[in-house]
């Protein structure tokens, strides 16, 4: 069953659709993961961090190159959120252009 | 006359406290009995060390056989009970007797020619040879049903160093549970941790305990990915792939191997072009282009280059994070990605490489792991040979067009074993007749390595040495030398 889309999305809401994705879809984590843990060091590989990009782009549309997947945006989900966010700004920038 | 067998009485075949066998490690007792065929040997892996001087054998044997006191899987028989539900490790009766550990005479002659390494690439380091008999491990049959499963060989040699080959029956460990393995007992020879410290994850997982009913609950629960599964694999096999070996090979099971490792520059070079064409996450679709580009090549010189390769890559299906069993051992935790590519793709590198991405994406967003290892797990019932009789049916009597695996760091935390650093060392996969080829890439110290296998009268020595060149010209640049 796929998960509903996001609609509007914030960057706070952002942290916390991949909070979700990688708590219940990618990782074995405690209780004391959260919007600020460090990605890989909770257990990220190359392979969940693709099934994590697939996830995101599923639940908001938008598609993360993976040369964007930096240490600093790997930093937390709220960094990656970050990055997420600014990438939608921009599509929706080029859309505004557009029409 | 007895009454109908229902799902109570087969659960009750199984003894409580044995182990299951994962789906993977059902895959490869299939595996194993394919190879048994016609007297053949086993499906075994090896690892290999090459040590330098100051190890320590008695500590090392000691240690091993603390170890398979402690964990009776390491001796445990492997049976399928008249009517049960699926195969298990008898870890209740382990066999009583310890893995075989043979310290041989030292190597003063060069024991094994055959193996021997010339530079015969611009890219590649001289080579020391290996000692024979490790060769010859991997010819040889364990007995499953008995708990032989895992015997080691050390052989001394002239330098003071020693060579280490660990071979097991392939269902005991995966790539990285072997690695784990050993990484474990040297922590235990040092006395970082003890032989019966091992968390229920680490060892590999909890004994049989569902019930039948939950049993087939998680069967049904299963069937859709399974079918799912199977839909995706029919339509790679659309176009059927041919291997080196051919359908259904009737050679000799004689499994010989040689590794190749790459002078330091060359893998430098060779790590810069995978990130540069494969990307930082995928780096290996760059080795994977490479060997599909080399068996190509050899199809070529045959006159036949077939008209798609269809080639499984193995990802670790371990579960990840902190609190997962990331580090389990025993048995083996795998999924396989399954990768077609088309006869007109392996003209180009780069294009090749491009054409691996897209349906590296495609296979995960269609959640052909997730799918592939509930069918892994619903065929669990199914008879022993009807893994690998499924596979050849669908793939028009092959299995695939050639084994691949890339390892990434070896022993990445492992510096030193018993007293001696860890000069080298490597994988050694089980290749059936059919396929009958197999490349594997792993890294250590930051220098590539590649493990070429493959069987007797299926390469010539012509047809490897025309792998090989084609092989190491992707990886490190069309010169040879690692000039773009």
């Amino acid at each position: 069953m796929s998960s509903p889309a996001l609609a509007a999305p914030t960057r706070e809401s952002l942290a916390a659709l991949v909070v979700e994705i990688v708590r219940d879809q990618l990782l074995s984590v405690g209780p004391e993961f959260g919007a600020r843990s460090n990605l890989v060091d909770a257990g990220l590989d190359s392979l969940a961090l693709t099934q994590l990009l697939l996830a995101i782009e599923e639940r908001t549309g938008i598609w993360v190159d993976e040369s964007l997947l930096t240490p600093e945006n790997l930093e937390s989900a709220e960094a990656l959120a970050a990055c997420i966010d600014a990438l939608g700004a921009g599509r929706d920038a080029d859309g505004s252009a557009a029409s | 006359m007895s009454a109908p067998a229902t799902p109570a009485s087969f659960a009750a075949r199984q003894r409580a406290g044995d182990l299951p066998l994962t789906g993977a490690d059902a895959f490869l007792r299939s595996f194993d009995a394919e190879c048994r065929r016609f007297g053949r040997a086993s499906h075994l892996s090896q690892l290999v060390l090459r040590l330098g001087p100051g190890f320590d054998p008695e500590r090392f044997q000691t240690t091993l056989a603390e170890a398979a006191r402690a964990h009776p899987i390491l001796r445990a028989p492997v049976v399928r009970r008249f009517a049960a539900l699926y195969p298990v490790y008898r870890t209740t009766r382990p066999s009583p007797r310890l893995p075989v550990v043979s310290v041989h005479a030292p190597d003063v002659t060069g024991v094994a020619a055959r193996s021997a390494q010339a530079p015969a690439h611009p890219a590649l380091a001289p080579g020391v040879p290996l000692p024979a008999l490790f060769g010859d491990r991997v010819n040889e049959i364990l007995q499953l049903e008995r708990g032989e499963l895992l015997r080691v060989d050390l052989v001394p040699r002239a330098d003071g160093g020693t060579d280490f080959a660990m071979t097991w029956a392939h269902l005991l460990f995966d790539g990285s549970g072997s690695e784990h393995f050993v990484a474990w007992l040297a922590r235990c020879g040092d006395g970082a941790t003890r032989v019966d410290a091992l968390g229920a994850d680490e060892g590999g997982g909890a004994g049989l305990d569902e019930t039948p009913a939950a049993f087939f609950r998680a069967l049904r629960a299963k069937g859709d990915r399974a079918r799912a599964w199977q839909r995706q694999i029919r339509a790679l096999a659309s176009i059927p792939p041919r291997s080196p070996g051919g359908r259904l090979s009737r050679a000799r099971q004689a499994t010989r191997y040689e590794r190749l490792t790459l002078r330091g520059d060359a893998s430098e070079r060779f790590l810069a072009r995978a990130k540069e064409k494969a990307g930082v996450l995928t780096p290996v679709l760059f080795p994977l282009a490479a060997s599909i580009r080399a068996h190509a090549a050899l199809f070529r010189a045959r006159g036949v280059l077939p008209r798609s390769f269809v080639v499984p890559v193995v990802a670790n299906a371990r579960p990840k994070g902190a609190a997962s069993g990331a580090e389990a051992i025993f048995r083996t935790h795998v999924a396989m990605l399954w990768f077609r590519a088309l006869a007109e793709e392996t003209a180009d590198l780069d294009g090749l490489v491009r054409a691996l991405r897209t349906r590296r994406a495609e296979l995960l967003k269609r959640h052909f792991l997730e799918d592939g290892l509930a069918a892994l797990d619903v065929a669990r019932i199914a008879p022993r040979r009807a893994y690998a009789f499924g596979v050849r049916r669908v793939f028009g009597g092959e299995l695939a067009s050639f084994f691949f695996a890339y390892t990434g760091e070896f022993l990445p935390r492992t510096a030193t074993f018993f007293g001696a650093p860890i000069e080298d060392g490597f994988h050694v996969p089980g290749v059936p007749a059919s396929p009958g080829s197999a490349l594997v890439f792993s890294l250590r110290d930051g220098r590539l390595g590649v493990t070429h296998v493959w069987q007797d009268g299926v390469e010539d020595a012509d047809e490897r040495a025309l792998l090989r060149r084609a092989l190491l010209d992707d990886l490190v640049g069309s010169d040879g030398a690692g000039t773009p």
